[in-house]
């Protein structure tokens, strides 16, 4: 079926999103699933299978990095959970009774409102460090929620606190709505939650939501696999292409400044936010 | 022929990494989470490999569709393409699984109830939407 030129391609474009994906705490579902679509003219169910096995192997590639180097909460990411794989069951159920159309209009704002926010607000090494005073919040102290994290970018270890754990709580489980509906991994609502939201410091955020995806993808792609849905070439170019992506990818963020990586999430999520509120309007014949 | 040897080198190379882990670095959970996770991806490429390589020898076709667990057994004892690169796929399938078993051993040896609890929550939740969309 495939052809050589086909599988290449593939393989070129999974690297990329591997690539993406790793640097920005995203699955890279979002940049493969339409390439696949529209450039390849892959059947859609078939691109969505191909790209759930890219946004688990992009997640164990970055994750391990991320782990290895503690970079990721582990706490916070098993409390996320929760909510994300409730949500991605959740999602399979919304997705038949909810049209789309407002799904799409209602993620469509709320990635543009994240945009908004990340950019206005740069982060300084100020904002990631523990802020005293008042007290945690209960269930973040019985949790333990709260962690340490060492930047290149300064070289300093800065200690966080998480706030708003139930707000960031009901986000994940938007996020898993989502990826039970799309077969995408849902770190592009998963990041500004961890960092808007629970004042999660930017690089620990995307660590610890590469580390979440996977998990939420690994459902949803067995799934795919045992309708037959799964095709094991384009599947192979995926694995290959995606996790040569995140070992540059993950050498990239360590180095970065927290600052820059902010900023490119925030474009990523404008041009998605512009791309949903598109779909569901249905300009540009509903392509994007 | 040499890629496979390589390939093996490489298998048996992260084996290796992952028995020392075990051996010395238990108290180092994120140490064992980074071999498991990197582990799965490596097993699994060596078997697209491997599928890809008997495709090449036995001049089978390659499969566009997967094949479903239960008839795996048989393509695997065959040594048909189609049955290593379904096994390459699987194996990175349950890799995240296999982390969330880890953290799940982990936290029952901390003995942290709270987090015995979701972890035991997110496996039940896995399999709940594998038995609920299957």
């Amino acid at each position: 079926m495939a052809t050589v030129e086909v599988l290449l391609l593939l393989a070129v474009a999974a690297f990329l999103a591997g690539l993406a994906g790793s640097y920005l705490g995203i699955g890279g579902g979002i940049f493969l699933i339409p390439f696949m679509t529209l450039a390849l003219g892959i059947d859609i169910k078939v691109a969505i299978a191909t790209s759930l096995i890219g946004v688990i192997a992009t997640s164990s590639g970055a994750a391990s990095v991320y782990v290895r180097d503690h970079l990721t909460n582990l706490r916070l990411a098993m409390f996320l959970e929760v909510a994300t794989t409730l949500g991605a069951i959740a999602g399979a159920v919304v997705g038949i009774l909810v049209p789309n159309v407002y799904l799409f209009l209602t993620f469509g704002v709320v990635v543009l409102y994240a945009a908004a926010s990340m950019v206005r607000i740069a982060e300084t090494a100020k904002d990631r460090a523990y802020r005293g005073g008042e007290e945690e919040r209960p269930l973040v102290k019985r949790l333990n929620l709260s962690s340490v994290y060492f930047d290149q970018e300064d070289q300093g270890v800065y200690r966080y606190r998480v706030e708003r754990p139930g707000a960031g709580f009901g986000a994940s489980a938007a996020a898993g709505v989502f990826s039970g509906l799309l077969g995408v991994g849902g770190g592009f609502i998963k990041v500004p939650a961890m960092n808007i939201l629970m004042r999660v410091p930017m690089k620990a955020a995307v660590a610890t939501s590469n580390f979440m995806i996977g998990v939420t993808a690994a459902a949803s792609a067995f799934i795919y696999y045992s309708q037959g849905l799964v095709n094991p070439q384009l599947a192979a170019m995926v694995i290959v292409g995606a996790f040569t992506g995140t070992n540059l990818g993950t050498r990239l963020l360590v180095r970065s400044k927290a600052a820059n990586v902010r900023f490119l999430f925030s474009i990523f999520l404008a041009g998605l936010g512009i791309a949903m509120a598109a779909r569901a309007l249905g300009l540009f014949g509903g392509v994007l | 022929m040499i890629t496979a040897r390589a390939g093996l080198r490489l298998v048996q190379h992260r084996i290796a990494a992952l028995r020392r882990a075990v051996l010395t670095e238990v108290e180092d959970i994120n140490r064992l989470i980074y071999h498991i996770l990197r582990g799965g991806v490596i097993v699994s490429v060596a078997f697209l490999l491997f599928g890809f390589i008997l495709a090449g020898v036995t001049g089978h076709p390659l499969p566009d569709k997967s094949i479903p667990p239960r008839l795996l057994g048989a393509e695997l004892l065959r040594f048909s393409p189609a049955g290593y690169l379904n096994l390459g796929v699987l194996v990175l399938i349950f890799t995240p699984v296999a982390r969330v078993l880890l953290s799940l051993l982990s936290f029952l040896e901390e003995r942290d109830r709270a987090y015995v609890l979701m972890t035991g929550i997110v496996l039940t939740n896995l399999l709940i939407s594998v038995v609920l969309l299957a």
